[in-house]
């Protein structure tokens, strides 16, 4: 019991420990992306190549005035960002690293929440993530943070219906909602060098999922939640010094969660990339490269992110909402029965 | 022992965030002047409440969604149980039929023009 109880709590602090000890990195990724995309320089004065310079940030949010407007319901405004970082730390409890190792005859499962239906807790969980921003927005009671939080929250319950319909397709395929059998399905070639992806089973499924953890992360070119031309930051308007940049963390953290599923559900989790399977695997080594592959699809997701980010305008509000109602979901829907009605004929 | 896993780690998760909420309580500067608790809208002077009335489309388009998503939830346990059964046909035919019928309600709402945002 005391074995188990320890087990779990290290396996939590690895766990939060890699995103959160991954985020100044990310944050750092993107600025100097930025100034690589728009052929500027970008911070970096602070340690070498600025590399300091996530830390400097940190350190100055610590330092800020802790601002509570007289206008706010202070329960709400205090209790969104605690809301918003839990919710968006749930889904990593579920996501492995490596595939279950065999320690003295014993199975240890890399993830925290060992489950079954680990891509229904992950969704379900992840999908709470507007509760933090429509309760950060309301709180305020400001009219830029309202309106903020109304959109985000509208464009993230439309988005998440085609999200979900590429989930049931996927699922179906699959035929499991454990992850370690989706990723032992995921594993291996056709014709000797084309990974079994998902994604190359199901490209259109893909492309709504990418679609849709870009509209769920409020990140470009759907962040009209933030649409700094139109409502100044949105919901996180009124939030000062370190509940600000609580939000601003729990938005990277959904990223990289979103960006971990994505990658199970279409490029194969951490099945280990074409390449790097030539080297000889042994039970010390297989894991390594399994966390090494992971993690370095998860860090080409988020340059994607950036490289969007960067790359394309922001939307209307009524295209937006249009392109989920009136284009993606009729897409998801179309798909899904396709997909049953092509297996469901080539197995007869 | 799956439970218990899952309850650490949210204990885990609240108990950082709240840490991290409080620091700049302890750590940040103290000194307040007559403007620091104002309403932030541009710098103006705020004109009404903030709990005015919102466009009628927001509400729309949740209600829209429970139903949708509601319809969508169903199909999980159906893509899985797909796998254990040897009755395959009546399981494709039932899909059919409610996915037919989700095409009708959609189509319905698509003309109702609920989901229009622009006039």
């Amino acid at each position: 019991m005391l074995e188990g109880i320890l087990e779990i709590l290290i396996k939590t602090v690895v766990i939060l420990g890699i995103p959160l000890g991954a985020l100044p990195i990310i944050i750092h990724v993107e600025r100097r992306g930025a100034g690589f995309i728009q052929r500027r320089l970008g911070p970096n004065r602070v340690g070498p190549f600025g590399l300091l310079q996530p830390l400097a940030d940190v350190a100055k949010f610590m330092f800020k005035e802790e601002v509570h407007p007289t206008h706010v319901r202070p329960f709400f405004y205090s209790l969104a960002p605690l809301v918003a970082l839990t919710v968006a730390l749930l889904p990593l409890a579920c996501i492995p690293i490596m595939a279950p190792l065999e320690i003295n005859g014993r199975t240890i499962y890399p993830e925290v929440f060992r489950s079954d239906m680990g891509i229904f807790y992950a969704f379900a969980v992840s999908a709470l993530g507007s509760y933090g921003i429509l309760l950060g927005g309301w709180a305020s009671n400001n009219k830029f943070s309202m309106l903020g939080a109304l959109r985000a929250c509208a464009q993230m319950v439309s988005y998440e219906l085609s999200l979900s319909t590429s989930i049931v397709a996927m699922i179906f395929l699959y035929g499991t909602n454990d992850i370690h059998l989706m990723v032992a399905a995921q594993t291996g070639y056709w014709f000797g060098f084309l990974p079994k992806w998902g994604f190359f089973i199901q490209p259109l499924a893909a492309m709504l999922f990418l679609v849709g953890i870009f509209a769920e992360s409020n990140r470009l070119p759907f962040d009209l939640a933030e649409g700094e031309s139109e409502i100044v930051a949105g919901y996180h308007l009124e939030y000062s010094s370190m509940k600000f940049a609580i939000f601003f963390m729990a938005e990277y953290i959904h990223m990289i969660a979103l960006s971990a599923l994505f990658i199970i559900l279409f490029f194969g989790g951490y099945s280990i990339l074409p390449g790097l399977d030539l080297i000889p695997q042994s039970p010390i080594i297989t894991p390594i490269l399994q966390m090494g592959s992971l993690i370095f699809k998860i860090a080409f997701m988020i340059w994607f992110f950036v490289w969007v980010r960067w790359t394309l305008p922001r939307f209307r509000y009524d295209q937006l909402m249009d392109i989920g109602w009136q284009r993606l979901l009729p897409l998801g829907i179309i798909n899904l029965i396709a997909t049953v009605l092509i297996t469901y004929f080539r197995n007869q | 022992m799956e439970f218990l896993s899952f309850v650490i780690f949210l204990i885990i998760a609240t108990v950082l965030g709240v840490v991290l909420m409080l620091i700049s309580n302890f750590l940040g500067q103290k000194k307040k002047i007559v403007r620091t608790n104002d309403v932030y809208e541009s710098g103006v002077n705020p004109v009404g409440s903030a709990t005015r009335q919102y466009d009628i489309k927001f509400y729309l388009t949740a209600i829209l969604f429970l139903l949708f998503d509601v319809e969508i939830v169903f199909l999980l346990p159906w893509a899985l149980a797909y796998n254990n059964t040897q009755n395959t046909g009546f399981m494709v035919a039932g899909f059919v039929f409610f996915m037919v019928v989700l095409l009708v309600g959609y189509i319905f709402v698509i003309n109702s023009k609920s989901l229009k945002w622009e006039e």
